[in-house]
Formats: C-alpha cells, structure tokens, sequence
C-alpha cells in the first residue's frame, strides 16, 4: 500500500443545472414559469414511474432493459425540472416529487391510467413523447435562458424515445389481429385525453408574451396532431380528433384511482417518518 | 439441443457458429470506447431486425455511455476464419520477423575486421 | 533492448495455438485427454469448440442457473420500485433492476449459443426444471431490504462473480468481467441506503438491522455447504474455480468488518476471526433449508414463479408479433 497524500476527491457528478441569477425576474412572470416548470415535471415524473413498472416484466429482457432506461430518462428530467423550479421557488425538489397531496400533483390526465398491457403502453408513450417532442421545441429558445439550457439537454435524450416508440407503434400497427386491435382500443380510449398534455396554463398569456414559450398551448396542440396523424395515417391508424385542450386537462380534484394507487406507493416510504432521510 | 448425443462422441454443433446457418437474430456488436481507438468485440444483442438491433446495441453496450461509436453487425454475415492452414502454416515465417535476423555476432565481426583493416 | 520499431509483439505466435483436442484424426480418448490438459493450462474453451458432452452439459446448467437467478432476482426489488423514496433513490434502484435484467440477458445469450433456446430454459424454469438462488426466494418486507440485498446480497454474488472471471468457458468468463464491472456499483448504492438509515432515526437504525437479521442466513447458505473440491465437478472443468467455503470466508472477511463499524450486528453469537487460522468461525448454516428452498419449497418460490409465468403468457403476443416480422434483406 502506498501512503502518499490522497488526492482530493474527483468531481463525479457534473451538475445539469445551469447557474443563474433570477433576482431580476418579475414576480408574476416567475410564479407562471414556476408552474410550467411543475407540470412538466409531474408528467416526466409519473411517466417515468408508469413505465418503470414494466422493468422486469416486459415481453422481452431486451424490452426490460429499454424501457428501463425511458424511465430513468425520465426520472432523471423530472428531477432537473424540480430543481429548476425549486432554484426559482426555494422549496426542495424531493419534498416537490413526494411531500405532496395526490390533488396536488399537476400532471397530465393523459397519464392517470394504470400501465395496462404493452400495445396501451406503448400506444399512450408514443402519445405522450410526440406532444412532449412538439411542447419542448415551443421552449427550445425560451427567452428564459436557463429553461432553454435544460430543453436543450432533455431533447437530445427524447430523440432515443421517439425514435424506439416509433419503431413498436410500426410494428404492433402493420401486424393485423391482435397487436393492431391491442393499438387501435387504446388510441379510441386515449384519444379524448391525449390533448391533456397542452391543457391551459394559468400564466399561459405572460409567458407567450415574454418569449419564455413560443405559442399559446392550443397552437402547440394543433401542431401535434397534424404531425402525429400524419404519422397514424401512413399506419392506417385512428388518427386524434380535432378539438382544444380542455381546461381541466390537469385538474386533479378528484384524483383517478389509479394515481392514487401510484401516489399511496411512491409516498409509502418517504412519508413514513416526518423528517429523515433516505 | 439436448445432450442424448453418445456421451462418449463430444461433438461440435452449430452452437455459436458464425456466417451462413448462424441464428438469423443474433447480431455482434462492436464498439468504440473514445474517439480514435480501435472498435472492439462487445458481445452481442438477440433482435428480430436491424432497427431494434440497433436499439438494443445502445442498450447493452453503452447505457453507461461507456461508447462512442458501435457497429452492429448480423452474425449471418460474418466470414469466420480460423483455418490454421491459412492463419499458420507451419513452414519457417522468420524472414518475415524482426526476430529472424539474429546480426549480433555478425555485426561484431564485420566491426572488428573494419576496425582491423583501418589500422 | 527491445527495437522500438520491432513489430515483435504483434506478430508473436497467438496465444490462443490451435488446441489440440480439435484435431478430428484423434481418438475420443485423445480428445478428452488433449481437452482436460488444455483447461487445467489455464486455456480457454469457445462456443464453437470440440468438447466433451460432461463439459458442455455441466456449463449450460452452471450458466443457465445463473442466468436464472438473474432474472427471479430481480423480482423482490423489482417490487420497490415504485416505492424509493427520493428521486435519486428512484434513479438508482431502477437502475439497478435493470441491470439484472440485462444480465439474465447476457447470460441466456451465452446459454443460447450453447445450444439451448431462450424459451426452453424459461420453460424448464417456471416447470420448476431447472433452479434459481435460495436469497431470492425470500419476501422483501421494508426499505432495509432492498439496502441489504443491494449491499450483502450483491456482495455475496460478486465474490462468486469475480472468480468466474476466470472460468475456463471463454464466452462466460468474458460476460463475467462485463458483469462484474457493472455491479460494482450495486454495493455502493446499497452501502449508501443502509449508511444513511444508520445515520437517522432509530427506526430507521431498527429496520436496517432486523432486515440484516432476516437476510443473514440465506446469506450464509448461499455459497452451498462445504464439499469434496476433488468431487467438484465443476471445479475439475474450471467453469468455476473456488469452492463455496473459500467464497463464503472472503465475503465474511470484507463485509463483516464493515457492517459492525456502522453498527450492524449479524445475528449469530458464534460470529468470530479465529486470528490463528485467519478464518472465520459461524454457526453452521441449516442446509436443510437451503436444500427445501432450492428446490421451489421456499416462502416466495411458489408466488414468484406464478407472477413470472403470468406476465410471460400475458406478453407472449409481443414476442409472436415482433418475431414473426420477416428479417431484413
């Protein structure tokens, strides 16, 4: 064994988050970004814990291994978003994700069903990563920088999940029988909700007007699904209905039983003792 | 495969065999551990096609971004050389070596008579 | 001195000559002759080789197993997932669930080309065929569990792992290295889980110390009662090459230490290094629970290979679909 010095410990976890100082931002302007920042958190929050349910029981070990990863990827940007939110609002990103009412959360009602079999799955995240594909781009030259450097980041791993989505919703929907049904059920399920993901924002109008978002959220809407039937109509598939993102998109008052299930789970730890850490 | 073969035979089959028969969904996969190194044998991924081949290459070879570059490639289409015959004939190769020209003593000699000879 | 332009050392015979034992013009005697010396030389045996029906056999049970333990082993923690109470946490144990699956994969990859479809040996697994490892027949019942089982469960396993880096089946000993340099991380995740209760409250403290309590002796048995190395069959053909006493008495020797500093104490009073022989002294593990548990009598055997079978034939349509698409030109 050697005995020299230690050499000081290597920095091993490069932060995501940009520095920046928002002591300039004004008030209401910070609050509205506040909350885009909370409801695209939830939604990569409760979709990254709906599809890391499948690891270790995916039809596949191929599929465990990757879907896996879509749900880290997907953890990993919820937790950006808190801190970003939280750099903005100083509350603590872990108390955000898990110290909350299930009421609270501000996720899209896209989201709220359980994971269902692999066709629905796959089905809602390619609903899902297509929206959140059109929403990030409407924010990749936010005039709020620090968004717009996290966009940044988060879009480059988003490109693996359109691209692997993409490839299941081809196969499953050029395969008749089965696989197709399996697809076709749960776009006429899904297709009332999908739009949820563009559910006004409070803040909406401020936040077009300051160039932090670079159209209202029924633009971004209408953008989707022209792009996402495009692509359901090469495969054949029911294409979206026309119609504007309904307001209550994200409105939990009455939480869905199932995110009440998910929310009992992922709180059945950490709300165990007031206080502690994990 | 079951092992009901005579015990006393042992026996090659196409197990893990490489070009024309081998398992259509088996693809190898190399990789690129920084810019400017060599691709190295990875391992390989089990994929119905090329596309998922690709994907699941990602997976199982750089999901640690222990990658720069990977090549995926079907194990159907690998030319497998291993021929001893071809890889090492067994006649004298040493003209071919560094190692085959032993000049010491040689050298020696020729710098000694030069040496002499100058006198 | 060596010419620095001499391309000696490329050009060097390879170190991997012809084998013997590939020769077709000798007898079997030869063959199995030429083939034991080649693997007792520290040799190494490829997917495509000659070799003995016993050695084929043996490393297709040995790897199917471990392939098999992968994949129920992923099932107990699978099952807190859902239920990590940080957003790190989260990321983490996801983390490494999935690299469990990604090693049952692997290792069914070097199975498969041994011979042996990936259906057959999930088949023969939920038939109750062919085995997994006892620690994942247990329940998992708090958060405690999944610290210990990522920290002295994954231990356990990369103490056998890290000798099989050295196994004479060459595709094995290869995925072993991959395998182990990926795991190493599962220990420091688990370390950190079970470090920082030890660091809270004393309930926190009680849980990780009864999750230690119940987890100890299936810890114990894991590496197999003491046998004859010289009736070791698989220590013959060096598929592995320690047997489960010396795996047992490295885990004992690195891990023990490290669990009393933080406050942990495993539940057996006989627990010791005996400093004259440099080994430890335990109470002997019941191997008479090991030996029900094995063989699908243990408290989760039953359920666990139920919830697999069930989610197999409830996605076998998946594997229909997407194996029946022609492949690519």
């Amino acid at each position: 064994m050697t005995t020299e010095t230690r050499r000081p410990t290597r920095q091993l976890i490069q932060p995501d988050l940009p520095e920046f100082d928002s002591s300039g931002l004004d008030p209401q302007l910070r609050a509205a970004i506040a909350d885009l920042l909370l409801t695209m958190a939830d939604d990569e929050f409760v979709i990254g814990f709906r599809d890391s349910e499948w690891t270790g029981i995916a039809p596949m070990l191929e599929e465990d291994v990757a879907f896996s990863s879509l749900a880290q990827d997907e953890i990993g940007h919820a937790r950006l978003l808190y801190e970003l939110r939280a750099a903005l609002t100083g509350e603590d990103p872990d108390r955000l994700a898990f110290h909350r009412q299930p009421n609270e959360y501000r996720h899209a009602r896209l989201l709220d069903q359980p994971r269902q079999s692999w066709g629905f799955t796959i089905t809602r995240r390619w609903l899902y990563d297509t929206a959140d594909s059109v929403r990030l781009a409407g924010l990749a030259r936010s005039s709020f920088a620090p968004l717009a450097d996290v966009v940044g980041k988060i879009r480059r791993e988003e490109r693996y999940h359109l691209m692997h989505l993409d490839a299941w919703l081809e196969r499953l929907g050029t395969h008749h029988g089965k696989p197709r049904g399996k697809l076709l059920s749960a776009l006429k399920q899904l297709s009332p909700v999908a739009t949820s993901v563009f559910a006004p924002l409070p803040g909406e109008e401020m936040l077009v007007a300051a160039g932090v978002l670079s159209a209202p959220m029924a633009d971004l809407a209408a953008r989707w699904r022209s792009e996402a039937n495009a692509r359901l109509c090469a495969l054949n598939l029911r294409p979206i209905a026309d119609g504007v993102p309904a307001a209550d998109g994200r409105d939990h008052a009455t939480p869905h039983e199932s995110f009440v299930w998910l929310w009992n789970e992922f709180t059945s730890v950490a709300q165990l003792e007031e206080g502690v850490e994990w | 495969m079951t092992t009901d073969k005579t015990p006393s035979e042992g026996h090659v089959d196409d197990a893990g065999r490489l070009g024309a028969g081998a398992d259509p969904d088996v693809w190898e996969v190399f990789r690129q551990e920084k810019d400017g190194e060599p691709m190295r044998h990875a391992g390989n991924v089990r994929a119905p096609d090329r596309e998922l081949a690709t994907h699941y290459a990602r997976e199982f070879y750089s999901r640690r971004n222990e990658s720069v570059r990977l090549w995926v490639v079907p194990r159907t289409e690998i030319s497998d050389l291993a021929d001893p015959d071809l890889l090492q004939p067994p006649l004298d190769r040493s003209f071919k070596r560094p190692g085959g020209y032993v000049m010491r003593d040689k050298l020696d000699a020729a710098k000694k008579r030069a040496a002499e000879s100058a006198e | 001195m060596t010419d620095p332009l001499s391309l000696a050392p490329i050009l060097s015979p390879d170190d991997r000559p012809t084998p013997l034992f590939a020769d077709p013009d000798l007898t079997h005697e030869q063959r199995y002759d030429a083939f034991v010396e080649h693997v007792h030389g520290g040799q190494k045996v490829e997917a495509r080789d000659w070799m003995p029906d016993e050695y084929r056999t043996s490393v297709l049970r040995f790897v199917e197993m471990h392939a098999n333990s992968e994949l129920m082993g992923v099932l107990p923690e699978r099952e807190w997932i859902m239920r990590a109470p940080t957003l790190k946490r989260k990321l983490a144990l996801t983390a490494k669930v999935q690299d469990e699956c990604g090693h049952a994969q692997l290792l069914y990859r070097v199975a498969e080309d041994l011979g042996k479809t990936r259906e057959q040996m999930y088949q023969d697994l939920l038939d109750g065929k062919t085995k997994f490892h006892n620690v994942f027949h247990y329940p998992t019942k708090s958060w405690g569990d999944v610290g210990i089982i990522a920290w002295l469960v994954d231990a356990a396993a990369i103490v056998a792992q890290q000798a099989l880096r050295d196994s004479s089946y060459g595709p094995y000993a290869r995925t072993m290295k991959k395998i182990c340099w990926e795991e190493s991380v599962h220990i420091m995740h688990g370390r950190d889980v079970v470090v920082t209760m030890m660091n809270g409250s004393q309930a926190q403290r009680d849980m990780a110390q009864e999750a230690l309590d119940r987890w100890w002796g299936p810890l114990m048995q894991m590496h197999g009662p003491r046998t004859d190395p010289a009736k070791d069959r698989d220590l013959f053909w060096r598929i592995k090459e320690k047997t489960g006493e010396q795996l047992r008495q490295e885990f004992l020797s690195t891990y023990v230490p490290r669990l009393w500093e933080v406050g942990l104490y495993p539940p057996d009073k006989e627990l010791k290094l005996d400093e004259a022989s440099g080994e430890w002294r335990y109470t002997e593990p019941d191997w008479q629970e090991l030996r029900t548990v094995v063989t699908g009598h243990g408290p989760k055997s039953q359920e666990r290979l139920d919830f697999r079978r069930l989610h197999h034939d409830q996605t076998a349509w998946v594997r229909q679909t997407i194996l029946a698409t022609p492949a690519p030109a």
